[in-house]
């Protein structure tokens, strides 16, 4: 059994700012790290081939060089192997964009049974690329799904959480999965994993190496465009001190609530 | 060439309409003007009649897909009856909520169509026959205006409760339209059924004793436990705390979800990132207690106290003793 994890690598914080003068997405100094939600998938595909020791894991990732940062995150885990999609004519993909030469690569990669992704990347938040690599694919798809098994050669059980219907859906491979963060807790990299994982091959897949229709890359694939970020700006409002001791102030607040009638 | 029309894909939640679909009919309509109309599709089995909870919000039409298979259908079937109307239609911009179900048909739509799709959108307007949606990302701190200028339909997903569904006066003009149903026999929908959620969240609360990272302790917790009893309220807290076993992203304040405004919230430990204020910026009174006197939050709060939140907070419950 083949499976495919699909990970992004995202800023390890969201507490990103907007440059005052240029208007853009201030990212400086942040460094890189494998989105969490994508580590639920690895988890998920290593399990599976805890039970199947001949499975085989390979993650998939779209983006820079320094994108190999989480690749062998993942291979410390467990994975078996990675590949990074890395071209600037891949740059300024937008959602359909990736999930077409996702898929591609997937088609090359070849004989994949399975293919697993996280509910969404925690900085774009879109939780898109998963059913569109499915549809690309022609295959099923199970999105957030809060439990996955196989029950048969062939063939995954999902249980799948809506906001307030639990679905059971039964799907014959290979098949497109998205996994809650619920599902699992992630395993931490053991040293001897670490250890095993520089032997492990992590190939970069360029543009050249892929079969792509050009028109369907980056931005000229793209057909949605940001034409604006800016930061929420929260409403100020009047502020009254409460001051002296926190018994003094306590007493000031309450005064202050018994006039505004809330106790 | 697509037509002057706005779609707006219900969504069946058992036996009923998922409510963002009346929420996206309202807003529709306000979006519309005399340019657009406003049409709601309607997958449904030959016996429902969804429609009968969609007409008092007043579209131009609901279209109605008649089939029995539509309740147990799967994302790509949906995604695939939807394609047929839109080759037979060619709206200008279909709108869905941004549901499970929603997020998980849409781009499966999206990528059939080979249009742009601008999920979880937090605001939505129209520049001529363009849809600027607006859309948040690194976890609401940052919000995003995204257009699709050459492609058509425009698409969007939308977050549940962003806004208010208002009946509306007008005639649903009801027609049917047809589509071939492609079953998928490699993907089966064996069971559904209803879980029962009981467990409220912050947004339930009219009273909230909000704790931080400067908050955190289990003295300072159970202080804040008895609290928030006193006040008839309940505890929220913002990110950091979720790491804590007893909370839960039903007990977060922001971000993703939990957009609240109680009557009143006591801050306690938490310097107040953005998307953390814009999530509880309309409660009606902000207390705000906090170590740093430069912390954002008083910026958005009523009332403040420079000081330790323990020490405040212990002195507030005594004062209710």
């Amino acid at each position: 059994m083949k499976i495919v994890v699909c990970i992004k690598q995202v800023p390890e914080t969201n507490d990103v700012t907007i440059d005052p003068v240029t208007h853009n997405l201030d990212r400086r100094g942040l460094a890189g790290v494998m989105n969490p939600f994508d580590k639920n998938a690895v988890e998920q595909a290593l399990q599976l081939k805890d039970a199947d020791k001949d499975a085989e894991v390979v993650l998939l990732s779209m983006g820079p060089d320094d994108y190999a940062e989480s690749l062998r995150e993942g291979m410390a885990m467990g994975a078996d192997a990675g590949v990074l999609l890395s071209d600037r004519a891949f740059a300024g993909a937008d959602t359909l964009a990736t999930g077409y030469v996702i898929a591609q690569a997937i088609k090359q990669i070849g004989n994949v049974d399975l293919v697993l992704f996280g509910r969404q990347a925690v900085d774009a938040d879109t939780g898109q690329v998963g059913p569109i690599v499915a549809e690309f694919l022609h295959q099923p798809q199970i999105t957030y799904a809060a439990s996955l098994r196989l029950s048969g050669t062939n063939e995954v059980t999902a249980e799948r959480l809506l906001e307030d219907t639990k679905q059971t859906l039964v799907a014959t491979l290979p098949a497109v999965v998205s996994v809650r963060s619920e599902l699992n807790t992630p395993r931490y990299p053991t040293p001897r994993n670490i250890q095993l994982s520089f032997a492990k091959p992590l190939t970069v897949w360029h543009h050249d190496d892929l079969d792509l229709d050009d028109s369907r890359l980056g931005q000229a694939g793209s057909p949605t465009i940001v034409t604006k970020v800016y930061a929420p700006e929260p409403v100020k409002r009047e502020l009254t001190p409460l001051t002296g001791t926190p018994t003094e102030a306590a007493n000031q607040l309450i005064t202050a609530l018994k006039n505004r009638q809330l106790i | 060439m697509s037509k002057p029309e706005l779609w707006v894909i219900a969504e069946r939640r058992l036996d009923h309409v998922e409510p963002t679909t009346q929420q996206l009919i309202t807003k529709a309509k306000h979006l519309a003007g005399d340019h657009f109309k406003v049409i709601t599709i309607l997958l449904e089995a030959t016996a429902d009649h969804l429609e009968n909870e969609l007409t008092a919000y007043g579209p131009d039409e609901i279209r109605i897909v008649r089939d029995d298979r539509f309740p147990t259908a799967t994302d790509a079937e949906h995604a695939d009856a939807l394609k047929q109307l839109v080759d037979d239609y060619q709206p200008n911009s279909i709108l869905f909520g941004a549901t499970i179900t929603g997020r998980s048909i849409a781009p499966r739509l999206q990528a059939k169509l080979q249009t742009g799709l601008t999920a979880d959108c937090l605001d939505l307007r129209f520049d001529d026959d363009t849809l600027v949606a607006t859309k948040p990302s690194y976890g609401d701190n940052i919000m995003c205006e995204i257009i699709c200028p050459d492609h058509r339909p425009q698409m969007a997903s939308v977050r549940p409760n962003t806004f208010v569904a208002t009946p509306a006066p007008g005639d649903a003009k009801i027609t049917t339209a047809t589509v071939t149903v492609h079953p998928v026999d490699r993907l089966n929908l064996t069971t559904a059924r209803p879980v029962v959620n009981t467990a409220t969240t912050v947004g339930d609360a009219n009273r909230v004793v909000a704790l931080g990272r400067g908050a955190a302790s289990a003295a300072t917790i159970d202080t804040a436990t008895k609290l928030a009893e006193k006040l008839g309220g309940r505890i929220g807290v913002s990110r950091p705390l979720t790491d804590q076993d007893r909370f839960t992203h039903d007990d977060q304040i922001g971000q993703s979800g939990n957009t609240i405004h109680p009557e009143l919230i006591l801050n306690f430990g938490i310097s107040g990132a953005v998307q953390y204020l814009v999530g509880m910026q309309d409660s009606q009174t902000i207390v705000a207690v906090n170590a740093d006197a430069q912390a954002p939050i008083f910026d958005v709060a009523d009332y403040g106290y420079v000081g330790d939140a323990q020490a405040f907070m212990s002195a507030l419950l005594a004062q209710f003793n």
